[in-house]
C-alpha cells in the first residue's frame, strides 16, 4: 500500500468518526443524560458521564406519569394499523401489478400523489368526518385515519414487489387447480414477503412518529399516543428533563429493534416513503 | 392467465383499498377544496356559506401568508442543498470497504429512526438556555457571556430548525444514494482507473452519472417531505418566535385550529398541494421511467 493510499484510508476513518460524532453523538449523550440525577441534569454538578447509575428517571416514568398508558395506546394503534394496511395493500398491489384494466396507470399515479397530500390539507376535513362519526378522541378513529395514510405507500411498494415475481409460477398453480386467491397467498406472496416486511416497518415507524393528527383529534390523556403524550410531559415552567429523556429512549427502542431486523430492506423503506 | 380472469376481478382485489382511499383520502381532499370556497367555522356549522374565491383573495392579500411562503421556500431549498451534499458524503463513507462498515451503516442512520418527538426532546434539552449542555459549554469556555436562546431568538431560530431537520433526514437521503452507489458495476471503476482517471475523475465521470436516478429520487422526496413538514418546526418553535419560523404548514394549522378559520386554512392547504402535485407527478414518472413500461 502506498503512502498516498494509506493517507486516503486514514482520511476515510476520520470522516467516519466525524459522521458518528455528528449523527450518533447527540443521541448517545441523551441516553447518558437519562441516567443522570437532577442535580447533574440542571447543571449544578457538571459531569459529562453520569456520576452514579441513576435509574429513577425510568422508574418514575412508569410509576408516576401516564407514560405506560401512552405506550399501550401506541402499540395497539400501530399493530392494528399495520395489519389492516398490509392486508388491504397486498390485495390492491397484486391487482395493480397483475391485471390490465382501464385506469390502471391513472390509479397508480393517484396513489403516488396521495403520498404527497400535505397532512395539514387533510387535518380539517378529517376532523369534520371524525366529528360526524362521533370518533373524535377515539383510538379507533385515529387508527382508521392512519390506515389510509399508510395505504398509498404500502400499495405502491407491494405492486412494485409483485412485478418482480415471475408470473409463470402462478399460471402453473392455476393450471394445477388453485383458485386466484390461493394462487396469490400461496404462490405470489411468499417471494414478495420482503416487500411486505419493508412496508410493515414503514407503517409502524410512521404511526410511532405521527404527531399532527394525534394532537388534533385526541384530547383526553387516556387515549393519547406516545408522540403527543411525551410532548405533553414537557412542563410549561419546569421541565423534568430526566423523565423526558428516559421517555424518549424507551420510545426509540421499538423502532431501533425493527430497523435492526430489517437492515437489508433499508433502501426500500427509504425509497418510496414520504414523511411529513 | 389474463384470459381466465373476468374484467371484474381486479376490482375485487382493489375494493377494500378503493373504499378506504375514497373515504379517508379522496373525500377529504374534495371537501378541503370545497371548504376553501366557503366561510367555515367549526364552532358553528350552520354559519357555513359559499363565498367563492374570497378565502384565496384574503390569504393572497395577507402579508403573513407571503412570509410563510418565503420561509417554506427557504426551508425547502436549504434542506435540499444540505441534505444532498452531506448525504452524498455520508453515502460514500457507508459504501467504502472499511473495517466496521456494517456497524457504521446501522448506527449512523439513528437520527432517521428516532421519532420526531424524541428528536425534539433531545435537542430541546441540548439547546436549553439554563440547563442545556451546549450553552454551559459555550459559557464555561468563555465563548459567550450569557446563554444563547437558540430557539427563542428571531435570528437563530430558522437556521437552528433547518440544521435539526438536516440532522434528522440526511441519513435517509444517504440510504437512497447508497442504493445508487451499490448499483454501479465495479468494472466501470476499473475501466476508468485503467484509463488513468484519478479519484476526482472517477467521482465526476463514474459515480455522479451512476447515481443520477437516485439523486433525482432523493431530491424529489426531500422537496416533498420538507415542504410538507410540520413536526420539524411545530415541535421546536410552533412557527415562532414572532413568526420567524412560520411556514405554510404551521400557518395553515394555526388558521384552522387556533383561529378556527377552516375556510382560509383549506385555501392555504390547497395552494400547498397544488405545488406538491407537480413534484409527486415528476417522482412517479422518474420511477416508472427507470423501470420501463412493465404494464
Amino acid at each position: 500500500m502506498t503512502t498516498k493510499r494509506r493517507l486516503g484510508k486514514l482520511g476515510l476513518y476520520g470522516g467516519m468518526l466525524v459522521a458518528l460524532v455528528v449523527f450518533v453523538g447527540p443521541f448517545l449523550y441523551a441516553v447518558l443524560s437519562s441516567l443522570k440525577q437532577p442535580s447533574e441534569l440542571n447543571g449544578v454538578e457538571k459531569n459529562f458521564l453520569p456520576g452514579t447509575l441513576y435509574t429513577e428517571n425510568y422508574t418514575n416514568l412508569f410509576r408516576t406519569s401516564n407514560f405506560p398508558v401512552y405506550l399501550v395506546n401506541s402499540l395497539v394503534v400501530a399493530v392494528v394499523t399495520t395489519t389492516l394496511s398490509l392486508l388491504i395493500a397486498i390485495l390492491a398491489g397484486y391487482a395493480l401489478a397483475r391485471f390490465k384494466f382501464a385506469g390502471n396507470r391513472l390509479l397508480l399515479l393517484s396513489v403516488v400523489n396521495m403520498q404527497m397530500f400535505p397532512a395539514v390539507l387533510m387535518a380539517v376535513p378529517l376532523y369534520k368526518i371524525l366529528r360526524e362519526l362521533d370518533m373524535l378522541n377515539s383510538r379507533t378513529g385515529l387508527t382508521i385515519v392512519y390506515v389510509t395514510l399508510a395505504l398509498p405507500f404500502c400499495i405502491w411498494m407491494m405492486r412494485n414487489y409483485f412485478l418482480t415475481v415471475p408470473i409463470e409460477v402462478e399460471e402453473a398453480a392455476l393450471i394445477d387447480g388453485c383458485n386466484m386467491f390461493t394462487a396469490l397467498w400461496r404462490v405470489a406472496l411468499p417471494p414478495a414477503l420482503p416487500g411486505a416486511a419493508a412496508a410493515g416497518a414503514f407503517c409502524v415507524v410512521n404511526v410511532w412518529d405521527e404527531f399532527l393528527y394525534a394532537n388534533t383529534f385526541i384530547d383526553s390523556d387516556e387515549n393519547r399516543t406516545l408522540s403527543v403524550g411525551l410532548n405533553s410531559l414537557i412542563g410549561q415552567y419546569t421541565t423534568d428533563w430526566g423523565q423526558l429523556l428516559a421517555g424518549g429512549v424507551v420510545m426509540t427502542i421499538p423502532v431501533v429493534i425493527i430497523f435492526a431486523f430489517l437492515q437489508r430492506y433499508l433502501t426500500q423503506i427509504a425509497g418510496g416513503g414520504v414523511k411529513g | 392467465m389474463r384470459q381466465r380472469l373476468t374484467a371484474l376481478s381486479p376490482f375485487l382485489y382493489l375494493l377494500p383499498a378503493l373504499v378506504a382511499l375514497a373515504g379517508v383520502l379522496g373525500y377529504p381532499v374534495l371537501d378541503a377544496v370545497w371548504t376553501s370556497l366557503k366561510h367555515s367555522v367549526p364552532t358553528d356549522p350552520s354559519a357555513d356559506r359559499f363565498t367563492g374565491l374570497a378565502n384565496y383573495r384574503a390569504i393572497f392579500g395577507n402579508g403573513a401568508f407571503w412570509t410563510a411562503l418565503g420561509h417554506t421556500g427557504l426551508w425547502a431549498l436549504a434542506n435540499l442543498v444540505l441534505q444532498l451534499t452531506i448525504g452524498f458524503g455520508l453515502a460514500l463513507l457507508m459504501h467504502q470497504k472499511l473495517a466496521g462498515r456494517a456497524l457504521f451503516r446501522s448506527v449512523v442512520i439513528i437520527p432517521w429512526v428516532v421519532p420526531s418527538v424524541v428528536v425534539a426532546v433531545i435537542w430541546r434539552y441540548l439547546l436549553d438556555p439554563t440547563s442545556g449542555p451546549l450553552n454551559q459549554l459555550l459559557m464555561s469556555t468563555g465563548l459567550t457571556q450569557e446563554p444563547v436562546l437558540w430557539l427563542a431568538n428571531q435570528a437563530t431560530a430558522m437556521p437552528v430548525v433547518i440544521l435539526l431537520s438536516v440532522w434528522k433526514w440526511t441519513p435517509f437521503v444517504a440510504v437512497i444514494l447508497l442504493a445508487g452507489l451499490q448499483a454501479i458495476p465495479e468494472e466501470l471503476h476499473e475501466a476508468a482507473m485503467i484509463d488513468g482517471a484519478g479519484l476526482w475523475g472517477r467521482l465526476l465521470h463514474v459515480v455522479v452519472p451512476g447515481i443520477r436516478t437516485s439523486l433525482t429520487l432523493a431530491s424529489l422526496l426531500t422537496i416533498g417531505y420538507s415542504v410538507n413538514n410540520f413536526n420539524g418546526i411545530w415541535l421546536f418553535t410552533q412557527g415562532g418566535p414572532i413568526g420567524a419560523t412560520e411556514t405554510l404548514t404551521t400557518f395553515a394549522y394555526r388558521k384552522a385550529f387556533t383561529e378556527f378559520d377552516f375556510g382560509s386554512a383549506a385555501a392555504v392547504a390547497v395552494v400547498l398541494f397544488a405545488g406538491l402535485f407537480v413534484v409527486s407527478t415528476a417522482y412517479f414518472f422518474s420511477v416508472e421511467g427507470r423501470k420501463g413500461r412493465k404494464l
